[in-house]
């Protein structure tokens, strides 16, 4: 379980999350929705420490980190226990993508370099990519690439996946190939915390649906009911807004 | 003026540079190694925007940068003995080859900082903050991500500042050094055949610069074939 409790950020004077509470079950897939703007992809990123929270704490599982008083031990630690997917991918460009998925395993997690490999192959297979092994960042699509973040986050093996609008940056027909890898592994009961803005991939592999605006959570709930029929205004101006009637009316 | 052209001295005094050209190789080979330890050092400070340091290390570039090597040369070589007395210390001894070494590292040195910060300021912000939410360290992300990636793109410049350095110690022939300018100045008074020396030195420059070149393109293409291609 994770519990993110009261993470308060600011970027000099403006205070972009007000003091968030939320909380992810083992297995759950969470989807962070909102306007560009409301701070999910800042919280996203406070969770592994990439932001700096100026309060709050998190617990995963029985690791507490406390944002303000912590040593570089523990930054470490945290790190450890998450891994992330980008919206621009950000593989290492020196590196092909096999040693892009082996490069935390063998020189964070020390596993030995036979057994990195063979683990490699096996998730770059899973993210349908058995035949790219060997190549390049530059000789990849963009979805290709996107799904060798994948396969390198889930080498690491750890407590959540965390994906920072991992389709964004991709051609609209490329989308479709690493929404379903995310579907497939969300079936598998890893923890992902999801930031996007795919209205129709959120509502069908979400278990949970978070909705921000201004720095604070305005509503979460099953994803059903929070598509169909939200309680809170801001919520259904949101939703009107950005997904035509006929996209959540199953 | 000189003795009349004869094209045979351009082959003897060729062949009579080629010793010289050892002591060319040593202030380019001692200066470029030095100089790249200074250059990071001096880096570091500008990148990580670590105050006072940063300060002082901008100073020092436009020091180096902004005055002609000619007149570091003299500088260091009559004014760094005056200054080193001062605290009692007598460099009457010590050989000006290694004042020269002295003021071409420091030369290049700030020339190789320049290329070290932009070289690292080029690899993305994101591939760092990868290499973090993989649980790297920040030593760790930036031996392994940043640096084989920096290196890389700063290779054409640092060809290029090699043979600049390579060419810039024909200067330290006026403190009196036999490289291979000053071994031809001794050619060239004695016989009286100026031209023919001088081709002769043009020659040998050429070819140490054009063996460099090519060293170092074979060089950039092996890191291409790695992935590696300077953008």
């Amino acid at each position: 379980m994770i519990k993110l409790s009261q993470i308060r950020k600011s970027f000099g004077r403006n205070e972009v999350l007000k003091g968030i509470d939320l909380t992810v079950k083992r297995g759950e897939v969470v989807a962070i929705l909102g306007p560009s703007g409301s701070g999910k992809t800042t919280l996203l990123r406070c969770i592994n420490y990439l932001e700096k929270p100026s309060a709050g704490g998190i617990t995963i599982g029985d690791f507490r980190f406390d944002y303000k008083n912590h040593g570089k031990k523990d930054v470490h630690a945290l790190r450890q226990k998450s891994a992330m997917v980008f919206q621009q991918y950000n593989l290492f460009r020196h590196k092909t993508a096999l040693e892009n998925v082996m490069e935390g395993l063998v020189i964070v997690q020390k596993v030995p370099k036979e057994e990195a490999r063979e683990r490699g192959i096996e998730l770059l297979e899973k993210v349908g990519l058995g035949g790219r092994l060997n190549a390049y960042p530059n000789e990849l699509s963009g979805g290709q690439q996107q799904r060798v973040g994948i396969a390198r986050a889930l080498a690491l093996n750890p407590e959540v996946i965390l994906f920072d609008e991992p389709t964004s940056a991709l051609d609209p027909e490329l989308v479709g190939e690493v929404l379903a890898v995310i579907r497939h592994i969300a079936q598998e009961g890893i923890t992902m915390i999801i930031v996007t803005h795919e209205m129709a991939f959120a509502q069908d592999v979400a278990n949970h649906v978070v909705f921000m605006d201004g720095g604070v959570i305005v509503e979460e709930g099953d994803p059903k009911q929070l598509f169909r029929s939200p309680k809170e205004e801001r919520t259904k101006q949101f939703l009107k807004r950005i997904t035509p009637e006929s996209a959540y009316s199953i | 003026m000189g003795a009349p052209f004869e094209f045979g001295y351009v082959l003897d005094y060729l062949v009579k540079l080629l010793p010289a050209i050892n002591i060319t190789l040593v202030i380019v080979a001692s200066s470029i190694v030095l100089g790249l330890a200074i250059g990071f050092v001096v880096a570091l400070p500008q990148l990580y925007n670590i105050p006072v340091l940063k300060r002082l290390s901008q100073i020092y570039l436009s020091f180096f940068r902004g005055t002609p090597v000619l007149i570091q040369l003299f500088l260091f070589y009559y004014g760094l003995p005056e200054m080193l007395k001062l605290i009692a210390i007598d460099t009457a001894k010590v050989p000006a080859l290694y004042f020269v070494i002295l003021t071409y590292a420091l030369h290049s040195g700030a020339f190789m900082a320049e290329m070290i910060r932009a070289a690292v300021a080029s690899v993305d912000r994101g591939q760092v903050e990868a290499a973090y939410s993989v649980g790297m360290s920040g030593p760790q992300a930036f031996v392994r991500i940043v640096l084989p990636q920096a290196l890389a793109t700063a290779l054409p410049v640092f060809a290029n500042l090699v043979i600049a350095n390579l060419k810039d110690t024909s200067l330290a022939f006026t403190l009196g050094i036999m490289e291979l300018t000053g071994k031809s100045q001794t050619l060239a008074v004695m016989s009286r055949h100026f031209l023919e020396t001088y081709i002769a030195l043009a020659i040998i420059y050429f070819l140490i610069s054009f063996v460099l070149e090519r060293l170092f393109l074979l060089l950039e293409r092996r890191l291409q074939r790695k992935g590696l291609a300077a953008i």
